[in-house]
């Protein structure tokens, strides 16, 4: 059977870093699943590597904040050293459910897929309330990455993903430290890869506040573009 | 050009030249960026005692006063420093990251193994 790594990078969130690994405990147990957890505590300030010790999770404290990119790249550098098949980015919010974890899996497991994204935009059955300038960015976004990459992809800033073992070795090597959602997808397509979107539900942040502010939101989207835009005038290794 | 003029580019060099090699005595700066520095001085050096060559130089290039040749040099030359220390800043990012990324890792690594002992 693969072994299967939920990374789940941690940023202050000591609300929810215990029921998410709870969650995740609860499922190998009633569906006789074996994820394996790795929490990524991204130097936190407050009590979420303390909870993360007494309760026996297993955590990386990561010894400075390094950011989103830098604190999953540490997991798939984790993964890659345990051998792992897959890895899956799996938010420490409560946002991702565990029970979507086997279906952004099986076309990795099924049909050689590289990379699974979990799309909140890809089917109807998307309860996934945000906001109209949210919404406006995402297919912003969208629409470079089609222009960069040739692929429409919907939900590309979507956190909630799967790898192969050959993406998690990629991966493992060098990974974006800012923007890592979009530009990784822009560059695993462009190498070659075969990337897939999958639809599934997300849910409202149980506590804590998101990482991407409001005000942030347009230079953010400038970043991205520009980052897109490098990609396509880049030339990358294909992958074999 | 004026005496006193010239007078004070070669201090300004001087002033340079004495910096540079200070912090370079102190190993506070890497001989790549401190040969930078003697350039820059040089080209001062250079204004200061062949003022004539500078005017030749302008007049042919078109400028109206030799003294916005010398800007020009300068903000072009500073633009250049500045770009070279963004892409070494970038640089120095990427192996910070990667020096916490493995200590960080290699500290959980060394905590797991004493608490299976």
């Amino acid at each position: 059977m693969e072994k299967v790594l939920l990374i789940i990078p941690a940023y202050n969130e000591e609300d929810n870093i215990l029921n998410t690994y709870q969650s995740i405990m609860d499922y190998n147990k009633k569906n006789k699943t074996k994820y394996d957890v790795i929490v990524i505590n991204d130097g936190s300030t407050d009590h979420t590597s303390e909870i993360c010790h007494k309760n026996k999770i297993p955590v990386v404290d990561l010894i400075h904040n390094l950011g989103i990119g830098g604190a999953v790249q540490t997991g798939y550098k984790y993964a890659d050293a345990h051998q792992y098949d897959i890895a899956i980015q799996f938010d420490g919010d409560g946002q991702h459910d565990v029970r979507y974890v086997s279906d952004i899996m099986k076309p990795i497991k099924e049909k050689g897929i590289d990379m699974v994204i979990g799309s909140r935009f890809i089917s109807k059955m998307d309860t996934f309330r945000s906001t109209l300038a949210r919404r406006i960015g995402i297919s912003i976004i969208s629409f470079f990455m089609k222009l960069v990459t040739g692929k429409k992809i919907y939900d590309t800033t979507s956190g909630f993903r799967a790898c192969s073992k050959k993406l998690i070795q990629d991966f493992a090597i060098s990974y974006p430290s800012e923007y890592p959602e979009p530009v990784t997808t822009a560059e695993v397509i462009k190498k070659n890869y075969q990337v897939l979107e999958v639809p599934v539900e997300m849910k409202e942040r149980k506590a804590g506040t998101s990482s991407i502010k409001a005000w942030k939101n347009a230079y953010y989207m400038m970043n991205v573009t520009v980052a897109l835009l490098a990609i396509k005038i880049r030339r990358y290794k294909k992958c074999k | 050009m004026q005496i006193n003029l010239i007078i004070t580019l070669i201090a300004v060099a001087l002033f340079l030249i004495i910096l540079t090699t200070y912090i370079l005595k102190k190993g506070r700066i890497s001989e790549k960026y401190a040969l930078l520095w003697y350039g820059m001085t040089m080209m001062i050096l250079l204004v200061a005692l062949f003022p004539n060559l500078f005017v030749f130089i302008s007049e042919k290039l078109g400028f109206k006063v030799m003294s916005n040749l010398i800007m020009g040099i300068l903000i072009g030359v500073l633009i250049l420093i500045l770009m070279a220390l963004t892409i070494m800043i970038a640089g120095q990012k990427k192996k910070t990251i990667l020096l916490i990324q493995e200590i960080s890792i290699l500290k959980s690594e060394i905590r797991s193994m004493k608490e299976n002992q």
